[in-house]
């Protein structure tokens, strides 16, 4: 089955990809520890092994926030797909900057003292019962725990073997996680640093995080409901053949949940599930090419009618009956098992405006 | 009205051209890249130094890696290991250095034979203005030699000058003198509480940060009521502000604050 992982493996752009993040963490904790190992006015000096703990800090934060908000923002503004193409790696990346987080911080604060290391960690500090003394520690340790498993999770051999359901789930934990490392911040070092810019920033990445999550939401929501209008018991009316443009698709909700990606191609129309079967993206966000339906997300591929992979790849996706009356769409909403072939139906001539 | 109100038409957003991993990006992509790959790296470089510039400063205190220093003086054990050395230019002509051992584990390094002793010994300075600290490896032979012959006012060294000043109610924060003297910079705060709370544990002496609302501090060895190591029940308070009604005790050139761990109160 080794070949069903093919389609995201290493080309150009993951390696140019990924040599840009290490550039971009790079340039951050450098400048950093330049700015932080300056003499102060006081004539005193930090110690690089903290700032380098809190340069890996900040920057694992930055990049979960970026990670966070690029789902959102890739569907305000197609010109983010090439970030959202790569995010695993990103993640990946992300994981192993707070894994330097931790590691450095277990060694400097809690290591080489009478107590293990990961008893430290915990009872250190026993204010559990206290809400500014809590032990801000454990939030940032349960959190790099779901990065860990998410990190070692992420590649496809998990998504197959786990099923994309419960691997769906198991990455959703992301939303806890960044919860947990905003609260290990606002009990850590927000409740040690005077200055307000700190407050300032961490408030503003969850605010855009939750902000863009929510809009993005409501979008769809709006979407959803402005199609219940024209939900008719059984088939259910789209639109006009000619409102799809070519080679793409309009999106429709179902109407237990799910969504349709109704393709026009030519003079054929096809609809299959909206959802890819590789990480969920919006296959109707994407469009055909070279006779196949394309994900804007990481670029498998489908055929229009049998929503198979083309050879050598044998992913399914499930298929919807479509059917054109009176110069109407109308998909049937019982989605046909994955792989199963359909026939597009055709947009006669006299049914066409001209131009 | 048409059914496309309520339908999210991916064309009104997306150009002809589309991005895919796998294929030779578009040209319209290619120019937005062009633009934001630089500005992202700038606004890398940017964030980094706005956010290191607001650091607050790390506080005062040196720990003198680069060279071994040496001292010879009297040894002594309680309430805290520490080698007493004559300094005519010292007020009260003596100078206390505290001793710890490398790491966390002072309560580890096994002094009762040599205590009271004329020592030579050598390791890692550890200074906060003129606050010393010895650092030394756990085995007294890498170390620590008793001297035969004898040094100046070894008397006075062996038994100082004990003279009380008073009972006082302060104000400030419980530190753990090593990393409070300069090995750790920043040591203030919740971020080092768990740090400072096991250096503590492992027999580091715990000093009293003590601040007049004026600025003015003064650092005071913490002992229980008697003048004995502090128990372990203070650990919880360590690095939070707090207050304690305690007596001040100077013993040769060092101030002692005598309390016990219920005297301490959390602000
Ligand atoms: S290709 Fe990855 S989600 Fe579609």
């Amino acid at each position: 089955m080794g070949h069903q992982y093919k389609a995201v493996q290493w080309n150009g752009n993951k390696i140019a990809y990924d040599l840009y993040t290490v550039a971009a963490v790079g340039v951050f904790i450098t400048v950093f520890m330049a700015i932080g190992l300056q003499t102060q006015a006081s004539g005193h000096v930090a110690d690089p092994v903290i700032l380098l703990i809190r340069a890996l800090g900040v920057t694992a934060f930055a990049m979960l926030t970026i990670i966070l908000a690029i789902g959102p923002l890739a569907r305000l503004s197609p010109r983010l797909l090439p970030v959202l193409y790569n995010r695993r790696h990103l993640g990946v990346t992300t994981f192993l900057v707070a894994s330097a987080h931790f590691g450095l911080a277990l060694v400097w604060y809690h290591s080489s003292g009478p107590l293990n290391p990961f008893v430290s960690l915990f009872i250190s500090n026993p204010l559990y019962d206290s809400i500014p003394g809590f032990p801000f520690e454990s939030l940032g340790f349960v959190a790099f725990l779901i990065l860990f498993v998410m990190a070692a999770t992420s590649h496809d051999f998990w998504l197959n073997n786990l099923s994309a359901p419960v691997w769906k789930a198991l990455h959703m934990l992301v939303y806890p996680a960044y919860a947990l490392l905003v609260m290990h911040i606002v009990l850590g070092a927000l409740m040690t640093e005077k200055s307000m810019l700190y407050p300032v920033m961490t408030g503003g990445a969850f605010l855009m995080v939750s902000g863009l999550h929510l809009y993005a939401g409501l979008r769809e929501w709006r979407a959803d409901n402005g199609m219940k209008l024209f939900k008719a018991k059984g088939w259910i009316d789209i639109c006009a053949p000619m409102d799809i443009p070519d080679m793409r698709a309009v999106i429709a909700p179902l109407p237990k949940g799910d969504r349709v990606a109704v393709f026009r191609y030519g003079d054929k129309i096809s609809a299959v599930t909206n959802a890819c079967r590789h990480q969920n993206g919006p296959l109707g966000e994407g469009r055909v090419i070279d006779g196949c339906i394309t994900c804007p997300w990481h670029g498998w591929q489908y055929r229009p009618d049998d929503g198979i992979s083309p050879p050598p790849f044998t992913e399914k996706i499930a298929t919807y009956n479509v059917k054109i009356e009176n110069d109407r769409v109308f998909v049937d909403p019982k989605p046909n098992p994955p792989g199963t072939r359909t026939s597009p139906a055709i947009i006669s001539m006299e049914g066409t405006p001209s131009g | 009205m048409t059914a496309s109100n309520g339908i999210i038409d991916p064309q009104k957003k997306n150009p002809d051209e589309m991005f895919i991993g796998w294929a030779p990006a578009p040209s319209v992509d290619r120019r937005f890249l062009l633009a934001a790959l630089p500005a992202g790296l700038a606004a890398s470089a940017g964030a980094s130094w706005l956010i290191a510039n607001e650091l607050d400063d790390p506080g005062a205190g040196a720990w003198l890696t680069n060279a071994t220093h040496q001292v010879t003086g009297v040894l002594a054990n309680h309430p805290y290991p520490m080698i007493r050395l004559a300094d005519p230019k010292a007020p009260f002509g003596m100078r206390t250095v505290l001793v710890v051992a490398q790491g966390k584990c002072t309560s580890d390094l096994t002094l009762s034979e040599v205590t009271g002793q004329i020592v030579k010994a050598s390791g890692v300075l550890v200074q906060r203005k003129e606050r010393q600290m010895l650092e030394v490896p756990l085995f007294l032979g890498d170390w620590l030699s008793v001297l035969d012959a004898n040094v100046e006012n070894a008397q006075a060294l062996s038994a100082p000058e004990t003279e009380s000043l008073g009972q006082a109610q302060l104000a400030g924060t419980i530190m753990d003198s090593k990393c409070f003297f300069g090995v750790m910079k920043p040591s203030l705060g919740k971020t080092h509480k768990a740090c400072a709370s096991l250096c503590i544990r492992g027999g580091i002496p715990p000093s009293f940060w003590a601040r007049t609302r004026d600025g003015r501090e003064s650092v005071l060895l913490m002992t229980d009521a008697q003048g004995g190591p502090m128990p372990m029940d203070i650990l919880p308070l360590v690095a939070d502000p707090v207050t304690a009604q305690g007596e001040i005790v100077r013993v040769g050139d060092i101030l002692q604050f005598r309390a016990d761990p219920g005297d301490y109160q959390r602000i």
